[in-house]
């Protein structure tokens, strides 16, 4: 008996370091590779992993759709969801073992360090004539870097208010469209004893939502745009009043009071379940509003920010507009296939997305049925044709550590541990982006 | 047989294979660490050499400090509420008490859960809006106290602390409970037949024949403290407004949120300093006392 268990432990032994053996060299043969029949192998890293996100369903078939017609070019797909996928595909870029095509975080300022760096492949002369013809408007020139090209558009998102129609007409408050008549619903809502916005404040950039669109809307996205470029400029009467105003909201009662311990998933899920009248997010929130779980499902309309009597900005100054999409690895052994199979998937997620409801389109949509759209995605879709000037998320264009600075000072600005006059002094210390705007 | 222990390089080859592991990931990493501690890097392209600049700012930064301060305060509650609850139940357990297997078994569970699972199990008991501590308070008509655990300064702190502390009671525990078992049995024979109390045979038996086990739960409940990263992180992320943050979460997000992988290194490598120094310290303690 004893030797058979010996024995039976040391198989066991063997097959798990066998196993591990297997493990480890399967991963340092990970990147793309040509076997015997010549077909190539490609990488595809993602973060499409949600419950309610239609790319996650979406992707596999618009990948199998491709492998099928592309028996020479295979892909291999891994998807990861969100926080850790930044830690995976940066320590993946460090140390030089990126997959083929991976996803890039709306680009910005996270992706500036791999492409400064020269980890990222430049595509434009493998980009066919007609892919830009069939982009929507100005994305051509939103992808531009530099006047190189390293990515194609996938989806756009922008920020707006979503309200709770049902709460707000229980309280007897109108939809606000001024500064004034949103403290106004706030009041009302306040009364009714319903909590009139909800903040995820525990992962700081959904306040930095609402700092980030009052200051555009009093500042105006001009003078917005100037201090990104000179940071001394946060410190200018505008940027004072934006902040003020925001502490203003928060002393008005106007936010969940647990706002410093829910998380961004945890504040859907609140408003999902109609306990909050307001959020500032962007139209990725969409498809779970509209999900049949949803206890708000039909209930929520999306409006433009309100604008301010004092202020300089106009509601057609969008908040968003940042263009998400893949890159290459410049460590990729086949660019030109890389290319190709970027073109397809970008173009196809990107019209398919559009009508799954994950994003507003980047590409030329004339001719698709959209009668399948929620009205949410509709409404979206309509705000963003009125745009006159976009600035995207904030913490995407200023230099990483700048903007870690900046969502703790609004976190600061929402306790009101500091004064408005304090956060401007500190917002002026910022470094100044290194984006070309 | 003891030719083959004697021969240093039959020692040198049975030694060298582990010897080569634990340097490929324990000791090069640390070397590794120490020299990008030094570097003004965003963890891709070209570091810029620094010098000390990294320690100097970890020492002066506000930010820094606390999460310094919160890691001491952290090691103080393990040795000072940890230990001796863990003591009391090992002694407790070890005198032969009904369902003594049982109550051991059920303490050391939180042990075995995983630490995400925890942090989230609290993060529900604590929630403002639906969590069980609000609810309880409230029903036994105590809603003044009712408010938001993990979101405000004053209480985030405490309540952070207390997840970490109840999880690793269980592994102390136990560990004592094996020390307090494997003392002779005629030691407090004779004790009961002198007729010593239970406290006293304790006090005055039990504890001090347990010294070697006592020092080790000492040292892992200290090197814990200083280490703690998961519970916190899920828990609070280090927030609101860092009043939570350990050294740990701090290198975390500057590496991976503020992309400043010489200041993280340079966390890293004072944390690493900080448990060795402890570690001596406390061998220290035990031996002159």
């Amino acid at each position: 008996m004893k030797t058979l268990l010996k024995r039976t432990m040391g198989i066991a032994l063997a097959v798990g370091m066998a196993g591990s053996i297997a493990a480890c060299s399967s991963n340092s043969s990970n990147e793309s590779k040509s076997n015997e029949s010549g077909s190539i192998k490609l990488t595809l890293w993602d973060q499409s992993v949600g419950n309610t996100d239609p790319s996650a369903k979406l992707l596999p078939q618009i990948i199998e759709k491709w492998n099928s017609e592309h028996p020479d070019i295979q892909i291999d797909r891994t998807g990861t969801t969100g926080e850790q996928y930044k830690t995976k595909i940066k320590t993946s870029i460090a140390a030089g073992e990126s997959p083929d095509i991976f996803y890039g975080m709306g680009g910005g300022s996270f992706m500036e360090p791999y492409i400064k760096s020269g980890n990222v492949l430049e595509i434009s002369s493998y980009l066919s004539d007609d892919v830009k013809s069939r982009m929507g408007p100005g994305m051509a020139e939103a992808i531009e870097n530099d006047g190189k090209i390293y990515t194609l558009p996938v989806y756009t998102h922008i920020a707006n208010l979503y309200v709770n129609t049902e709460l707000f007409d229980k309280a007897g408050a109108k939809l606000p469209t001024t500064y004034s008549e949103l403290l106004d619903a706030i009041d009302k809502l306040k009364a009714a004893g319903i909590t009139p916005a909800l903040i995820g404040e525990k992962d700081r950039w959904p306040g930095m939502y609402w700092y980030d669109i009052i200051a555009m809307r009093q500042a105006g996205n001009d003078q917005v745009m100037e201090a990104f470029k000179d940071p001394s400029k946060w410190n200018s009467p505008d940027f004072v009043a934006a902040a003020a105003k925001m502490q203003d909201l928060a002393k008005a009662g106007a936010f969940n009071s647990s706002m410093f311990s829910m998380s961004y998933d945890e504040m859907l899920g609140a408003f999902n379940a109609g306990s909050g009248a307001m959020m500032v997010q962007a139209n990725w929130v969409n498809a779970g509003i509209e999900d049949p779980s949803s206890a708000v499902k039909g209930k929520v309309k999306v409006i433009p920010f309100p604008v301010f009597e004092d202020g300089k900005g106009k509601g057609t100054e969008i908040f968003g507009g940042a263009v998400d999409g893949f890159y290459i690895s410049n460590n990729t052994k086949h660019p030109k296939e890389t290319v190709e199979f970027l073109m397809y998937l970008s173009e196809q997620l990107g019209t398919q997305g559009y009508l799954a409801g994950a994003g507003l389109p980047s590409w030329n949509i004339d001719g698709l049925d959209t009668s399948s759209l929620s009205s949410l995605d509709l409404s979206s879709a309509e705000i963003m044709k009125t745009a006159t000037s976009f600035i995207a998320w904030w913490d995407n264009i200023l230099p990483a550590d700048s903007a870690e600075s900046h969502k703790n000072l609004i976190a600061l600005l929402l306790a009101g541990d500091i004064t408005p006059e304090e956060f401007c002094k500190q917002m002026a210390q910022l470094k100044p982006t290194e984006l070309n705007l | 047989m003891n030719s083959v222990f004697s021969n240093k390089t039959a020692i040198a080859i049975f030694v060298l294979p582990t010897f080569l592991i634990f340097s490929a990931i324990v000791l090069v990493p640390i070397f590794v660490s120490s020299y990008y501690s030094l570097l003004d890097w965003n963890g891709i392209g070209k570091g810029v050499y620094v010098g000390f600049h990294n320690y100097a700012e970890m020492f002066t930064d506000s930010r820094a400090l606390h999460s310094i301060r919160n890691s001491l305060l952290f090691a103080a509650a393990s040795i000072f509420i940890q230990l001796p609850i863990s003591l009391v139940l090992a002694l407790i357990l070890a005198s032969n008490v009904k369902g003594e297997g049982f109550y051991r078994t059920v303490y050391f569970i939180p042990v075995l859960i995983s630490t995400v699972v925890i942090a989230q199990l609290w993060s529900k008991i604590y929630n403002a809006d639906y969590g069980l501590l609000n609810s309880l308070l409230e029903s036994v008509g105590l809603s003044s106290l009712v408010q938001d655990w993990l979101g405000q300064k004053k209480t985030a702190l405490i309540a952070s602390f207390i997840p970490t502390l109840w999880q690793y009671i269980g592994y102390h525990m136990l560990l004592m409970y094996a020390g307090a078992r494997s003392i002779s049995a005629d030691i407090f024979e004779v004790a009961k037949i002198d007729g010593a109390s239970r406290v006293r045979t304790a006090f005055l038996i039990t504890i001090p024949l347990m010294r070697p086990i006592l020092k080790v739960c000492l040292v892992f409940s200290v090197i814990g403290a200083f280490k703690v990263f998961d519970l916190i992180y899920v828990l609070t992320g280090g927030g609101p407004f860092f009043t939570t943050e350990v050294p740990s979460t701090l290198m975390y997000t500057s590496i991976f949120d503020a992309f400043r992988y010489g200041y993280g290194s340079a966390i890293s490598v004072f944390i690493i300093a900080e448990c060795l120094l402890f570690t001596l310290i406390i061998n220290k303690f035990f031996k002159t006392e």
